[in-house]
């Protein structure tokens, strides 16, 4: 399989790894077919978030979907995060093979599931 | 990051053709074009070539030349010896002891089979990857008429106890009065082991032998089969007269001679090849366990290839650290693939009974004759750098810490 140079650049340098230790919302989901896993920790002020890191374990595309997303999502207000979709995140990275969308989808879950504990802050 | 350093340790899935081999297919294919069907001159130089070629393939594993059938590689060797044993062999009955960890072109040919009545026994391996003698003992029945197993695993390097299978066999046919199992044959696709192993057919006590010559740095596209003087086998190829009645097709003799060059080579060669490979492979092992942690070595220590390694690094996925080392300059392979959402774990490292995250983190380094030191010690150092990185972001890795 192909994968883009965008893609390659962000396998072998994943932007925002990691932990927020002072995060106010933080999102857990597991892919249950393949059992990949995206960790989202995000800082929320004001409406805007201000602050993204992630942890992923898995195949490839979501390594990757994990690392564009913190990128795309950073400075964002909630509700521009909210309307996002897996075709935000395939765009970002330059494309994917239909049979790796799920890696996409998983990302955007997982920051659906942030923003919905952040609401319970 | 990208490096204009390129490192192969992928000899498991295909070797570089060697200068000496390539040297010998271009003559063949510029001098000696003609049909070794045809009855004159051009014919029966190209003729002549082939049965050298034929000779040579047969020494490396010590059958007779009559007892080569050239195929278009191993894949096809292990349809036409499965396929054509088991067609052959319908009425005296239909059914087949296999292993859970063989190449996919054997468990295809099985599956395959088994949709069209027959039955299969899949022999289980314990965790060092290995099947047991009692386990293959029990499993053969009235009705058995094939037992295919391979001499060495393709991705941990497992080294099968095909003389004592041959043994087993051999008394199981002997045995007296009802008991006796005539029409019992043995196969091994020893597409991973020639040219790696000393191979003897006769010590082996097999019937069918399956080959492929891009393992042993010739060109892709060409393979054999050994079929034992006396085993019939339905043939999957009809129109021509060419391999004995066994495969028809005109022969394609630049590969064939390329594949008696290799065989010739790696006869010469293989006591210095081996030493080179596993010695490398020995560095490389001690050097990772020594720089990085939570690995896990696949597969029996002792009775496997000694060009192969097979690990697993933990809290991380293979295809990851495979691309990581790609875009270093560094190939290698890992059985896990994804596809649809749909994890397949690598069925062989799965067989040894591991955790799915640690079947997901296997890779395996093949080494060959033209690595070096160097090499291991630059993709010790790329690889240690790979899996922190990709550690530094697994939550399996942070939970565990």
């Amino acid at each position: 399989m192909s994968y883009s140079q965008k893609f390659k650049d962000h396998l072998a340098h994943p932007r925002n790894a990691g932990e927020l230790p002072d995060a106010n919302a933080v999102g857990d989901q597991r892919n249950p077919a393949c059992g990949d896993r995206l960790r989202l920790s995000l800082i929320v002020k004001n409406d805007y978030i201000e602050g993204a890191r992630y942890l992923a374990y898995g195949c490839p595309p979501t390594l990757v979907c994990g690392s564009v997303l913190t990128e795309l999502i950073t400075g964002k207000t909630i509700s521009e995060a909210r309307q996002m979709t897996k075709t935000d995140v395939i765009d970002a990275i330059g494309g994917l093979p239909s049979r790796k969308h799920h890696a996409a989808a998983l990302a955007i879950e997982t920051l659906k599931t942030a923003l919905d504990n952040e609401a319970k802050f | 990051m990208t490096t204009n350093r390129r490192i192969y340790l992928d000899h498991s899935a295909t070797t570089p053709v060697d200068p000496r081999v390539a040297a010998a297919m271009a003559r063949t294919l510029t001098e000696n074009y003609g049909n070794p069907s045809s009855v004159h001159g051009f014919g029966q130089q190209a003729r002549s070539a082939v049965d050298r070629a034929r000779r040579e393939v047969a020494a490396l594993i010590g059958a007779k030349p009559n007892e080569i059938v050239f195929t278009s590689g191993g894949t096809e060797a292990n349809n036409l010896a499965i396929r054509g044993l088991c067609e052959a062999a319908a009425a005296q009955g239909r059914h087949i002891v296999t292993s859970a960890i063989e190449h996919p072109s054997v468990r295809g040919v099985c599956d395959a089979l088994e949709k069209r009545g027959w039955e299969v026994t899949r022999l289980p391996v314990y965790d060092n990857g290995i099947i047991r003698l009692e386990d293959l003992n029990a499993a053969i029945r009235a009705d058995t008429v094939l037992v295919t197993l391979m001499w060495a695993n393709n991705e941990i390097g497992t080294i099968q106890p095909i003389h004592e299978v041959g043994t087993l066999i051999r008394e199981r046919r002997a045995a007296q009065g009802g008991q006796s199992q005539r029409h019992l044959w043995f196969h091994t696709d020893a597409v991973q082991a020639a040219g790696r192993l000393w191979l003897n057919v006769d010590e082996a006590g097999c019937d069918l032998l399956s080959m492929s010559a891009h393992k042993l740095y010739a060109p892709k596209g060409i393979g054999a089969l050994y079929v034992r003087r006396g085993v019939r086998l339905a043939v999957q190829n009809v129109g021509g007269h060419q391999e004995r009645e066994r495969r028809a097709g005109t022969e394609n003799v630049p590969a064939i001679v390329a594949f008696g060059e290799a065989a010739k080579l790696e006869r010469e060669e293989m006591r210095e090849r081996v030493a080179h490979d596993s010695a490398l492979r020995d560095r490389f092992e001690s050097r990772v366990q020594e720089l990085i942690s939570d690995v896990v070595m696949n597969g029996d220590r002792e009775h496997r290839l000694s060009h192969l390694s097979n690990i697993s690094f933990r809290f991380i996925e293979g295809e990851g650290l495979l691309i990581n080392l790609d875009l270093e300059g560094v190939a290698v392979s890992t059985g896990s693939a994804c596809s649809s959402g749909t994890l397949e774990p690598s069925p062989v490292i799965r067989a040894l009974g591991v955790s799915e995250e640690v079947a997901r983190g296997s890779i395996r380094f093949s080494f060959g004759k033209d690595n070096t030191e160097a090499d291991v010690d630059y993709v010790v150092d790329v690889l240690s750098r790979a899996v922190e990185r990709l550690r530094a972001l697994s939550p399996l890795s942070i939970a565990s810490h």
